[in-house]
């Protein structure tokens, strides 16, 4: 982990259709730093602005208040290289499997490698690569019509067509979301992957806390526009204050940690990962016993 | 096809009209290609698409909201009048879905690239028509129009027609087509 | 690239509904639309200079009794000027062969200006600018929920001859529906394709059809999207035992007030006025 943050978000704001009577500000002031190879999960109820805040990280909106600086890039600069800016940044939309628009599979993936004018080798390559790395077999998949997929598995194709960019950060937009249980957990072994073999940064939204306390290093939290706390998950879901007081969700496992503990038993509530967890919970069961 | 009018060819007249509610309103119902005006529109589609999926009433339906909206929403005097505006899109759809049965029994493809073809050159005929006839150009400028202007549309319409009725239909399930990507390299 | 390039429903104007509460917004709207279409013809038919000033007129005195800003009728002619001119110009030229009658001004080459094309010109742009005055107090003072009610309504004696009256007026209400749906929908795509590297209008401008197929990453799913809604509606109404063709009760009744038919007959007789009086320009 070097210094200097990969992505840093200084007291971001924005507002939409400012000065008319439907003016609404959506970002009141959010600050952040990601550093590189970092996987941080962003939380916080609907409105909240996480998604108008994760618009920024790849330019499709620019501050109109604040700084956001990407790789050493400020984005409030008029001359910014949007397009590279956007091959550096890979951000996969809410239900990304809509965007899917070409018959054949290789032919949606290879779309971004394509528009970026690369050789044909390259793009066949990246596009293997892409889908290897979603568990998607290259060869058996890359001639099939897209309309013939399952909704898991069309997910996994618009990832691909995001990856096959080989951006150095990839921001998602609530990932899982709508997903089957198996898919669901195959998209995160998928996301763990990226982020620990292949070195990517990681930042998404989630709403769901098992899926950010199974990935998350860092977690920031937001409330009205602004960013409310930050910390490991350690940190959040092991203080019951902190989630009492920002009205927070917890991973099932902390639920059940707190539950104990209020019945008296002696547990530590940063238990929050499953072994751990588990851990606890046995180690009640044996001073039952005696 | 079943007869009268279903739910499906109730609510498919009503995206489809949302549709090309949109198309209008946003620029994207315009292609940047070489053409009088400096653009195709693609508005029509719609009403082509409704006519071959679900017949002529859907078709008539889809070219009326169209016309309706793009009269409530016209910014250039030629607009502005119904008789321009509305009356020649109720035909598209219809335009489209006849060229569409009487070739479907030869290729379902060339049906279908033909009813983009035919209904797209329907509103460009019909409306230069309506406008010659209205008094706001003169013959001699319509059938100049007419060529630049309904040729390049035509086109613009046979291609995203086809592209979107042959996903609908599912037509390209058998696997004999690679990707741009397959091949020896 | 500008950041509000994305915000497509910020355009969307149709639908916009400004309830001041005045006597048109109370009117019925089946009067309103009938009144509405009588008057539009009306205008459209007109070609008098004083028939075409007193329309004006009157279209912004509606704007008064509406309550409604007159700058909302004059934001829909601001971007058409350009428009007006151009085609002014355009009918000047290239109009001699129709309206060569009345007196000639200038006859030099092919350009032959004469009080016909003049007219010509100055009534369109009259004309464009009242029925743009007239449908924006129609949409400003009525809801669309009471537009579709009154189109229904108005067209329930089509009944007799078999037309689907009810059936047509749920395609218009699921239409209007359905539009700021798709245009977030759209947003969504367009930025979502910009993402992975999309560009739009690339390539040599006379390949039309490489040009064309750039649009195919917002167009494709854009009818696909469109379509599995319309799946999705379809089983919901399906499931609720929707039926075309059956008789359905109306929980909106209209009952036209002495006021309506006042208003309607008012429209009728200054329709009358346009068209029958014999103006001396």
């Amino acid at each position: 982990m070097s210094d200097n943050p990969i992505l840093e978000v200084k007291n971001l704001q924005h507002i939409y259709m400012e000065k008319t009577p439907l003016e609404h500000q959506a970002l009141t002031g959010v600050s952040l730093r990601v550093y590189d190879g970092e996987c941080i999960a962003i939380i916080g109820h609907t409105g909240s602005g996480k998604s108008t805040l994760i618009q920024h990280f790849n330019g499709l909106m620019r501050p109109q208040r604040g700084e956001v600086i990407v790789d050493g890039h400020h984005l409030s600069d008029p001359k910014l290289d949007i397009k590279g800016l956007r091959r550096k940044v890979g951000l996969v939309f809410q239900n990304p499997e809509d965007q899917i628009f070409e018959k054949l599979i290789g032919d949606d993936i290879a779309y971004g490698p394509l528009k970026m004018g690369l050789p044909l080798k390259e793009v066949r390559d990246r596009v293997e690569w892409a889908m290897e790395l979603v568990g998607l077999s290259f060869n058996e998949l890359k001639d099939r019509v897209t309309y013939a997929l399952s909704g898991g598995q069309k997910r996994k194709v618009a990832l691909a067509g995001v990856l096959a960019l080989k951006p150095k950060i990839l921001v998602l937009d609530e990932p899982t979301a709508g997903l089957d249980p198996r898919s669901r957990q195959e998209l995160l072994d998928n996301i763990v992957q990226l982020n620990k073999k292949e070195n990517m940064t990681v930042i998404f939204v989630s709403h769901n806390m098992e899926e950010v306390a199974y990935l998350a290093e860092r977690i920031y939290v937001l409330a009205d526009g602004r960013n409310l706390i930050e910390g490991t998950p350690r940190d959040i879901f092991g203080n019951n204050e902190t989630l009492a007081k920002h009205h927070i969700g917890a991973p099932q496992t902390v639920e059940i940690l707190t539950k104990l503990k209020e019945q008296g038993y002696d547990v530590n509530l940063k238990s929050y990962e499953i072994e751990a967890a588990t851990k606890e919970i046995v180690s009640v069961l044996q001073s039952y016993r005696r | 096809m079943e007869r009268g009018l279903t739910t499906r060819k109730i609510v498919i007249a009503g995206v489809l009209g949302a549709v090309a509610i949109l198309l209008g309103v946003t620029r994207l119902g315009f292609i940047p290609v070489p053409t009088a005006a400096g653009n195709a529109t693609i508005m029509h589609i719609p009403a082509i698409i409704g006519g071959v999926m679900q017949g002529p009433f859907v078709g008539l339906v889809i070219g009326l909201i169209f016309g309706v909206s793009s009269f409530l929403d016209a910014t250039i005097p030629l607009f502005k009048d119904p008789l321009v505006a509305i009356l020649p899109r109720l035909f598209i759809g219809v335009t489209a879905y006849l060229s569409y049965v009487s070739l479907r029994r030869v290729n379902e493809y060339a049906a279908i690239g033909m009813a983009g073809f035919v209904g797209a050159f329907t509103n460009t005929l019909l409306v230069l028509t309506m406008a010659v006839i209205r008094g706001y150009i003169a013959p001699g400028v319509a059938v100049t129009i007419a060529l630049t202007n309904g040729i390049p549309e035509a086109i613009v319409s046979v291609i995203i027609t086809l592209a979107v009725v042959v996903a609908w239909k599912k037509l390209d399930h058998r696997g004999n087509r690679k990707s741009k990507i397959s091949g020896e390299m | 690239m500008a950041s509000f390039e994305f915000e497509l429903t910020r355009n969307i104007t149709i639908g916009q509904y400004l309830p001041t509460g005045s006597l048109i917004h109370r009117l019925d709207p089946r009067i309103k639309l009938l009144a509405f279409t009588i008057l539009v013809i009306a205008m459209a038919i007109c070609h008098t200079y004083v028939g075409n000033f007193i329309a004006l007129a009157f279209a912004c005195y509606l704007f008064y009794i509406s309550r409604i800003p007159i700058s909302y009728g004059l934001s829909g002619v601001k971007p058409a000027i350009p428009f007006i001119l151009v085609l002014a110009v355009l009918q000047l030229l290239f109009y001699s062969e129709i309206a060569s009658g009345g007196t000639v001004f200038v006859d030099y080459g092919f350009i032959l200006i004469t009080s016909d094309s003049i007219r010509l010109v100055i009534v369109s742009a009259l004309r464009f600018i009242e029925i743009i005055f007239l449908s924006s107090v129609l949409t400003l003072s009525t809801s669309t929920t009471q537009i579709t009610h009154g189109i229904e309504s108005l067209l329930d004696p089509l009944k007799h001859v078999k037309f689907p009256v009810h059936e047509f007026a749920l395609i218009i209400t699921i239409a209007i529906r359905f539009v700021p749906t798709f245009a977030m929908e759209m947003e969504k795509m367009m930025k979502a394709q910009a993402s992975r590297g999309a560009e739009f209008g690339t390539g040599a401008w006379w390949r039309i059809i490489q040009r064309t197929k750039d649009v195919f990453p917002i167009i494709i799913p854009l009818f696909n999207v469109a379509m599995a809604r319309a799946e999705d509606l379809v089983l919901a109404m399906e499931a609720r035992c929707y039926t075309p063709g059956s008789e359905r009760s109306i929980y909106a009744k209209y009952k036209a007030k002495s006021t309506d038919y006042a208003a309607l007959l008012f429209c009728i007789l200054f329709a009358v006025l346009l068209l029958a009086f014999p103006f001396p320009y």
